[in-house]
């Protein structure tokens, strides 16, 4: 395995490698202000160095794969939707692909252009998310960090708004369907998207005129949290993780589903692999994703959204035993469902489903990457790999 | 009137006017801070929420008196009255116009610089004696800061003395009234030494960017983790007051204190005062903070050998302006 | 040094937000525009010649994820508003504590009889205030209802829209599809 920054074999029992060590046991526990989440980080501190990190997952396990054995396809995705609840369209949109993929439907351009579309706002989204957040972590929750925090969630809640008016609910839209959308857009739509894209380009900019370009801020990132490329690859880490890590892989790009391939993704990689590469590689995503939007929203073409009948039963879906597996670009890497289906209810629900979550991954590399940092760093690293607990956990 | 009932009747005035000014200052903050964050702040209590900060009291000093059972008796009761009490004592010396002064000591500066220093103790105390991990984090944490920024902050509280020739508070400003505000002349120097002051108090008093020893992100709340109701309320309101009070002596020592380009007297002391206190808000909630090796390396490798080669210059300058005359 | 001139660029950011109008809205006094299709709570409709539109069918009961509908028959009974014989709703409870409003019971409804609210209803103080009952599904029907309405959704998704006339040959079926009456489990 691996060796971590700092030398030791993090698997390795703590009193075997250091047994004169006065070590404190620190519990980044399930209740804390920036866990991201209930997660669980058992930290050995020497001082305030880290010389063993554990991490705990497990607080929010829901049980949600082994409900999609009793619940069918259609009941399934809004169930799903809970997984990465910060954007849920990513859920129903990889068992919606697979069950596509198994069934041979074909799913609508109309359907596949708002796919599209939704994805790369809810990327904008989420990253938005993701970097209030990270304010928080470095600045506090009374302080600098919060008015990015403020700003960040102000310019989200535009983007919540147009999911709103096309599917009637800020979050968890159930909005995606095997064969295509349950809603489509409404006339105005176009138009509000690019006001509301133009507003947050400009916000983008302050934001890194308050934060990322701040001195004190890259001394915060600069140099903290190295995640080695080889590392990443080996621990199944993608997304912008592995993207700052220098690994150049995009589910977009590489592997393109519905018309990410008609477009041109630009795929940014940063090779320090530290905080302050994954935050320039997650502003960079915002940016191109706001440069998709605005080229696809006006070229959505005319049609219907769904390529089969919609269904009045829950029995509607049938897939028999197959097996499949299909994958995405999530803003945390690629989430990927695994389905086998024929399953109970004549073959309406699967037999079994797995749910491949980015997050997991992004977690696991904490035994490798805190020691050798102190506590704050471990925030800072904490936040910066985003794990999303409902996903980890499901 | 002896100096001794001047001092207990003027230091009661002026105790009571600042915890006042400070228990406003919160109001103040919040509506500053949400303006920042796009919203509105307390508006439903009094107009414009202005009673948000009785209140806040009020409900404070109800809430269950919690204490951990492991935590050190005495200790644990002990430290946040005396944040206070050190910090409201630094407060007699400041000279807020020519003849309110609770205490016109000859060693003003010397007896501030000491009693404030002292506000550190009952920090780390009481983040050891409340028997948790992230209240000794960050008690360990406000003892580095606080004895690293002690050395420029006293250097630099020492440009204006010896420009002055005087430690006494009043004899500065007087001096200041007479000649030019410290802080601009001599230009750089006197700037250079406002700005080091101002950041070692930022430092002294855990304010952003240097609030490691309460991160609330990193430590849960770190040194006043376990502290609750009136307790929690006077650590708070005595890192409002350690402020205050900083910006006052700021005012005092490099921007002439009550002196001003007309009218002189309390009012401009006041101005000056809440200037001070204002940019330090603006701040805070705009800046992340620093890890606290970061902020060491801040205070030994640049705030250090800075102030002592100001103190060094005003010397200088002081010797040749006193050979030309 | 390089830290002032950041911390003045970070600082006249937040001052330049500071005369911005704030984003507030002061719930309950002001309160937000809902778009048309937004969907909160739940109602029961009359159809337009006033009867009750709900027949009882239980697809809304099989089709939610959570298992919040229990839906009771009350069998045919003559209408009072045609005079001809159909099924009746006895009892109809919407456990509101688990709903995860997905909207599929409002999709399957074939009658349009259970709808969701475009107006948040009061909230209440007991958990049994949540148990919508059938008479407070038909007392919410006064408030605003959502654009959703079970006809309106199956048009929206339909795959034929938009499209030219097909084929007789060219219907787009897919594996499995099922009338209302199959009764999947």
């Amino acid at each position: 395995m691996q060796s971590s920054a700092a030398g030791v074999d993090p698997h390795l029992d703590i009193d075997t490698y250091d047994p004169g060590a006065d070590l404190m046991v620190l519990n980044l526990g399930p209740q804390h202000p920036s866990t991201h989440g209930v997660f669980r980080v058992k930290l050995y501190l020497d001082g305030e160095i880290i010389v063993k990190a554990v991490p705990y997952a497990g607080y929010l396990h829901r049980g949600v794969e082994k409900l999609c054995e009793e619940l069918t396809f259609v009941q399934i995705i809004p169930v799903v939707d809970k997984n990465d609840y910060v954007s849920p369209m990513m859920n129903e949109q990889a068992i919606a692909m697979a069950c596509e993929a198994m069934l041979g439907i074909e799913v609508p351009r109309r359907a596949l252009y708002l796919r599209t579309l939704f994805a790369e706002l809810q990327r904008l989204a989420s990253h938005l998310l993701w970097l209030g957040t990270f304010g928080m972590d470095l600045g506090g929750a009374l302080g600098g960090g919060a008015s990015l925090f403020m700003y960040c969630f102000r310019e989200r809640e535009t983007i919540l708004s147009l999911f709103e008016e096309v599917t009637g609910a800020r979050f968890h839209y159930n909005t995606h369907t095997v064969g295509g959308n349950r809603h489509d857009i409404t006339p105005k739509f176009s138009h509000d998207t690019k006001a509301t894209i133009r507003v947050i380009e400009e916000r983008i900019g302050e934001y890194v005129q308050i934060f990322s370009s701040n001195r004190i801020y890259r001394d915060r990132t600069q140099g903290v949290g190295v995640l080695d490329g080889d590392l990443a690859i080996s621990l199944g880490i993608t997304g912008p993780l592995a993207r700052a890590s220098g690994v150049d892989h995009d589910l977009r790009r590489d592997a393109p589903y519905h018309i990410y391939g008609e477009l041109d993704v630009n795929v940014f990689t940063e090779s320090a692999g530290d905080c302050f590469a994954r935050t320039l590689v997650r502003l960079n995503e915002m940016r191109e994703s706001i440069r998709i939007v605005r080229e696809i929203i006006d070229s959505v073409p005319e049609g219907p959204i769904l390529g089969i009948k919609p269904g009045k039963s829950p029995g509607h879906i049938k897939i028999d035993a197959s097996q499949r597996y299909s994958c995405i670009e999530s803003p945390r890497g690629e989430l990927g469902t695994y389905v086998i289906g024929g399953g109970s209810n004549r073959g309406a629900s699967a037999y079994r489903l797995k749910i491949r979550s980015p997050s997991l991954h992004a977690a696991s590399c904490i035994p490798y990457v805190f020691p050798g940092h102190t506590v704050s760093d471990a925030i800072a690293i904490l936040g910066t790999l985003d794990p999303i607990m409902g996903e980890v956990d499901r | 009137m002896t100096p001794m009932i001047h001092g207990l009747v003027w230091g009661l005035i002026i105790g009571t006017v600042l915890v006042t000014v400070a228990a406003l200052s919160i109001w103040f903050e919040r509506k500053f801070a949400a303006r920042i964050q796009s919203r509105y702040g307390p508006t439903l209590v009094g107009p414009a929420g202005i009673l948000q900060i009785v209140a806040d009291a009020l409900k404070m000093m109800q809430k269950e008196d919690i204490i951990p059972e492991k935590a050190d008796p005495i200790l644990f009761r002990l430290a946040p009255p005396c944040t206070v009490i050190f910090t409201l004592t630094t407060a007699a010396v400041i000279p807020f116009d020519e003849n309110v002064l609770a205490a016109d000591l000859d060693i003003g500066v010397l007896f501030l610089l000491a009693v404030g220093g002292l506000v550190v103790f009952p920090v780390w105390i009481a983040g050891w004696a409340s028997n948790n991990k992230y209240a000794l984090l960050g008690a360990m944490r406000a003892v580095a800061q606080g004895i690293a920024y002690e050395i420029p902050l006293v250097l630099s509280a020492m440009v204006p003395v010896v420009l002055a020739q005087s430690m006494r508070l009043s004899d500065i400003v007087s001096v200041q009234a007479q000649t030019h505000w410290f802080a601009f002349w001599p230009l750089g120097p006197g700037l250079i030494a406002f700005a080091i002051f101002f950041i070692c108090s930022l430092a002294e008093a855990n304010r952003i960017p240097f609030d490691i020893p309460e991160a609330e992100s990193e430590l849960v709340a770190g040194v006043t983790t376990e502290y609750a109701g009136m307790r929690f309320g006077l650590l708070q309101m005595a890192e409002y007051l350690h402020t205050l009070i900083a910006s006052a002596v700021a005012a005092a020592i490099f921007f002439g204190g009550w002196d001003g380009p007309f009218a002189p007297g309390l009012h401009w002391m006041v101005l000056k005062t809440l200037v001070l206190f204002f940019m330090i808000f603006w701040i805070r909630w705009s800046l992340v903070r620093f890890r606290s090796d970061q902020l060491m390396a801040l205070c030994w490798k640049y705030l250090l050998p800075l102030s002592l080669l100001l103190v060094m210059a005003s010397a200088l300058f002081v010797h040749y302006r006193a050979m030309e005359t | 040094m390089g830290y002032f001139i950041d911390t003045a660029r970070a600082m006249i950011v937040t001052m330049r937000n500071v005369f911005r109008r704030p984003t507030t809205v002061q719930y309950p006094t002001e309160d937000r525009v809902r778009p048309e299709r937004y969907r909160t709570s739940f109602a029961l409709v009359h159809d337009e010649e006033g009867d009750e539109a709900c027949i009882a069918c239980l697809a809304c009961e099989r089709i939610c994820p959570s298992r919040i509908i229990t839906v009771k028959p009350a069998g045919k009974r003559e209408s009072p508003v045609t005079g001809k014989k159909r099924n009746y709703l006895e009892d109809l409870t919407l456990d509101m504590n688990a709903c995860i409003f997905c909207e599929l019971c409002v999709q399957v409804c074939p009658t349009d009889a259970l709808i969701m609210l475009r107006e948040l209803s009061k909230p209440t103080l007991s958990r049994e205030g949540l148990f919508l009952s059938m008479e407070r599904l038909y007392a919410n029907e006064a408030l605003a209802h959502s654009w959703g309405t079970g006809t309106r959704l199956m048009e929206m998704q339909d795959p034929k829209r938009g499209l030219p006339a097909p084929e007789p040959n060219q219907e787009v079926t897919p594996p499995g599809v099922d009338p209302i009456a199959e009764g999947a489990s």
